[in-house]
C-alpha cells in the first residue's frame, strides 16, 4: 500500500528525446534518452543552456507537445496519450507551471489573470491574491492591464498565478529572467513555501544555476 | 466546484462583428415564423375542407359518370361490371355501387291533388350507399305501393317552376303526403303502381325505388337484367384525395362538381402552403448556417485565449458548454417571437378573414407548439456539437 501511494506520486522519464534532435544528443545530456523518476518533495534542478532543449522539456512535461521519442508518465498514466479532458484536470489539479514567455491575457487585469486561474480549482481564498501580490511587490497593479505592466512584473503575475492551484509538480521555465536577484529571492522564497505546503516537487530549469534554490538534484540537459 | 463563467466571459466572443449576428438572428426568425405559420394553414386548411364534404360514418359518398365528350358520343357510355369491379379494387376507394336504372317506360302522375304528369326514371342504389333508408323502402313481387326515395334537389329544383305552371309548391311533408301513380310499360307488358315518397336525400340526385322493384320490373317488363350502370357510387374516406382525383382524371371520370371543386382548391392550397413550409425549412437550415459561420469567426477571433484557458486547466467540454450556452436563451426568444407573431396571426386570420367559423380555433395547433420545441432542441444541439468541434480544434 505504502508502495502504492509512492508510486502514484511519481513523474517517470523514460528514453526521452525531442524527435528533432539526433541520437547523439543523449550522450552529452543527463536528461535526454536517460530513465528518471521525480518524487513528491524533491526540488530538481535543470540548468540547461540556450539550444539544449529546455522549453521543449518543459511542454513535454506539461503535456503541450508530444513531438518526442520515450516516454513521460505521471502516476503510470503516459502524458501524451491523455485525452484533452484528462489533461485538463492534470492541470488543474497536479501540474502547475511558470512558462518562460508568460502567457497572460493581455486585455484582462492582474487581478483577473489571477482569478481565472484561481477558481479553476481554489487551493486559497480569492484575498490570498492581494497578499501575494503585496509580498512580490505588485501589490498596485492589481487592477491595471497586464499588457501595460512591465516583463517583470509580467512575470510575477505569472509566478502567482501558478500558486493559486493544487499541484504534486511544479514547473518553472527560466521563471526569473526578467526579475532582478531581490525580487527573484523573493519569488523563490513563495513558491518554496507554497511548494512545501503540497509536499510538491519543484522541477527549475534554467540558464545557469540560481544559488537560492536548494535543489535535491542537479541535471545539465 | 465548477469555475465561474462571468470570469472567462470577458475572453470569449470579443470583438465579433454585431451586425452578422442579428442578420442569422433574424433569418432564423423568419424560417422559423415561415415554417410554424405553414404549418398551422396547413391544419385549418385540413379542418375546412373536412367541414365542406358531406361525410357519413367517417366516409364520403360521391358518384362518378364518364365523361361525354364528342369522340364517345353516341357510344354505350356506362360502367361495365368489370370497371365497376376496378374502381372497388382501388385502395382509396373503399366501397362502390352502381346506379341501375329503369329499361322500362315509367310515367308519373299526382292524380287529380296535383295535376302534373311527366315521363321519369327511377334508379335503384345499394342501401348502404343511402343516406336516409327508412324501415319501409322495401319491395316485394305482388305490392303495388313503390317506396321512392326521392332527392332534395329535385324538389327544390320542382318548387322553382311549379308556380310558372300553375303547380302548387311544396314542403317535403306535404310531398310525402302525395300517391303518384307509376305507370310503367315495356316490350313485354304494362303495369300501374302506387309510389309514395318515404324519404329524401341529399346525398343522390335521383328518384330511387328499392333495388328488388327495378330488377323485377327491368325483366318482366323489358325481359332484360340491367348490368351496365351510367352512374356509381364511391364510399371514400376522403373525397378529396389527390390520388383518387387522379385516377377519376386518368381514366375520364367525371366527379361530382361541388366536392371536385372543393377537392382541387384544397389540393392547390395544400401545394402552396406546402411549398411554403419547404421554403420556411430552407431558410431556417440558411439561418443555422450563417449562424455557424458567425460562430466560427466569433471563436476564431477569441482563439488565443480559449487555448490559453485550455492550457491553464479549463476543461474544453465545459467551455464548450459555456460557450454554446450563451445562445440557447436567443435561440428560445427567436422561436417564442416566432411562435408569438404565428398566434397573430391565426387570431385574426380566425377573426378576421373567417369570422370565428366553429371548424377552426383562434389557438395555434398543438403540433405547431411540438415543432417550435422541437427546433429549439434541435437548434440548441446542433450549436453544441459545432462548438464543441471549434473548441476541440484548439486542444494543446
Amino acid at each position: 500500500m505504502v508502495f502504492f501511494i509512492i508510486a502514484l506520486m511519481q513523474l517517470q522519464l523514460n528514453n526521452v528525446l525531442p524527435v528533432y534532435f539526433e541520437e547523439g544528443r543523449k550522450n552529452q545530456s543527463e536528461i535526454w534518452g536517460k530513465n528518471l523518476t521525480f518524487t513528491k518533495g524533491e526540488y530538481v534542478k535543470i540548468v540547461a543552456p540556450s539550444g539544449s532543449g529546455k522549453t521543449s522539456l518543459m511542454h513535454f512535461l506539461y503535456g503541450m507537445r508530444k513531438d518526442f521519442s520515450g516516454s513521460i508518465t505521471y502516476e503510470n498514466k503516459k502524458i501524451n496519450q491523455l485525452s484533452a479532458e484528462e489533461l485538463a484536470v492534470q492541470r488543474s489539479k497536479q501540474t502547475s507551471i511558470v512558462f518562460q514567455d508568460l502567457r497572460l491575457f493581455p486585455e484582462q487585469t492582474v487581478e483577473e489573470n489571477l482569478e481565472i486561474k484561481r477558481q479553476l480549482n481554489p487551493f486559497h481564498p480569492a484575498d490570498k491574491i492581494k497578499q501575494m501580490a503585496e509580498r512580490l511587490g505588485i501589490g498596485n497593479k492589481l487592477k491595471s492591464k497586464a499588457r501595460i505592466c512591465s516583463y517583470g512584473e509580467q512575470q510575477r503575475v505569472s509566478i502567482i498565478r501558478s500558486l493559486l492551484q493544487p499541484f504534486d509538480f511544479l514547473l518553472l521555465d527560466e521563471p526569473f529572467s526578467h526579475l532582478d536577484n531581490e525580487n527573484a529571492q523573493k519569488a523563490m522564497e513563495l513558491m518554496l513555501e507554497e511548494s512545501k505546503l503540497r509536499n510538491a516537487c519543484i522541477i527549475f530549469a534554467d540558464l545557469e544555476r540560481v544559488d537560492y534554490f536548494p535543489f535535491t538534484k542537479l541535471y545539465h540537459l | 466546484m465548477s469555475p465561474s463563467y462571468k470570469t472567462i466571459k470577458p475572453l470569449l466572443l470579443t470583438g465579433a462583428n454585431p451586425a452578422s449576428r442579428w442578420f442569422s438572428y433574424a433569418g432564423l426568425g423568419i424560417g422559423v415564423l415561415l415554417l410554424l405559420a405553414s404549418l398551422q394553414m396547413f391544419i385549418n386548411i385540413q379542418g375546412l375542407m373536412k367541414k365542406a364534404s358531406i361525410r357519413k360514418n367517417g366516409y364520403d359518398y360521391i358518384s362518378v359518370t364518364k365523361i361525354i365528350t364528342n369522340d364517345n358520343m353516341g357510344k354505350d357510355n356506362r360502367f361495365t361490371p368489370a370497371e365497376i369491379e376496378e374502381l372497388k379494387s382501388q385502395s382509396f376507394v373503399d366501397d362502390a355501387a352502381p346506379l341501375i336504372s329503369n329499361r322500362f317506360k315509367v310515367i308519373a302522375s299526382a292524380g287529380d291533388a296535383i295535376p302534373f304528369s311527366s315521363d321519369v326514371f327511377l334508379e335503384a342504389l345499394d342501401n348502404n350507399f343511402i343516406d336516409t333508408v327508412p324501415p319501409n323502402f322495401k319491395w316485394t313481387e305482388g305490392q303495388i305501393k313503390v317506396p321512392i326515395i326521392f332527392s332534395s334537389d329535385f324538389l327544390e329544383m320542382y318548387n322553382v317552376f311549379a308556380p310558372s305552371y300553375g303547380l302548387p309548391q311544396m314542403s317535403q311533408a306535404t310531398a310525402s303526403n302525395v300517391t303518384i301513380s307509376l305507370y310503367c310499360e315495356g316490350k313485354l307488358g304494362q303495369e300501374v303502381f302506387q309510389a309514395n315518397i318515404v324519404a329524401f336525400s341529399d346525398r343522390v340526385n335521383s328518384l330511387l325505388a328499392p333495388k328488388e322493384f327495378i330488377d323485377w320490373a327491368n325483366k318482366t317488363l323489358e325481359g332484360a337484367e340491367e348490368k351496365k350502370a351510367t352512374r356509381v357510387y364511391l364510399k371514400t374516406k376522403d373525397a378529396n384525395n389527390g390520388e383518387l382525383l387522379q385516377f377519376l382524371d386518368s381514366k375520364q371520370y367525371r366527379v361530382n362538381k361541388d366536392k371536385t371543386a372543393f377537392g382541387r382548391g384544397k389540393q392547390i392550397l395544400q401545394g402552396v402552403v406546402t411549398a411554403l413550409g419547404l421554403f420556411g425549412v430552407l431558410v431556417v437550415i440558411l439561418a443555422l448556417m450563417l449562424f455557424s459561420f458567425y460562430l466560427q469567426l466569433v471563436v476564431a477571433r477569441s482563439k488565443d485565449n480559449l487555448q490559453l484557458l485550455i492550457t491553464l486547466g479549463y476543461s474544453p467540454s465545459w467551455i464548450s458548454k459555456k460557450v454554446a450556452s450563451q445562445f440557447i436563451p436567443v435561440y428560445v426568444i427567436v422561436v417564442i417571437a416566432a411562435l408569438l407573431i404565428t398566434q397573430i396571426i391565426q387570431w385574426a386570420f380566425h377573426h378576421f378573414v373567417m369570422y370565428d367559423r366553429p371548424e377552426l380555433q383562434s389557438m395555434l395547433h398543438w403540433s405547431v407548439f411540438a415543432v417550435a420545441l422541437l427546433l429549439i432542441i434541435l437548434s440548441g444541439f446542433a450549436n453544441f456539437k459545432l462548438v464543441k468541434r471549434i473548441v476541440g480544434r484548439l486542444n494543446n
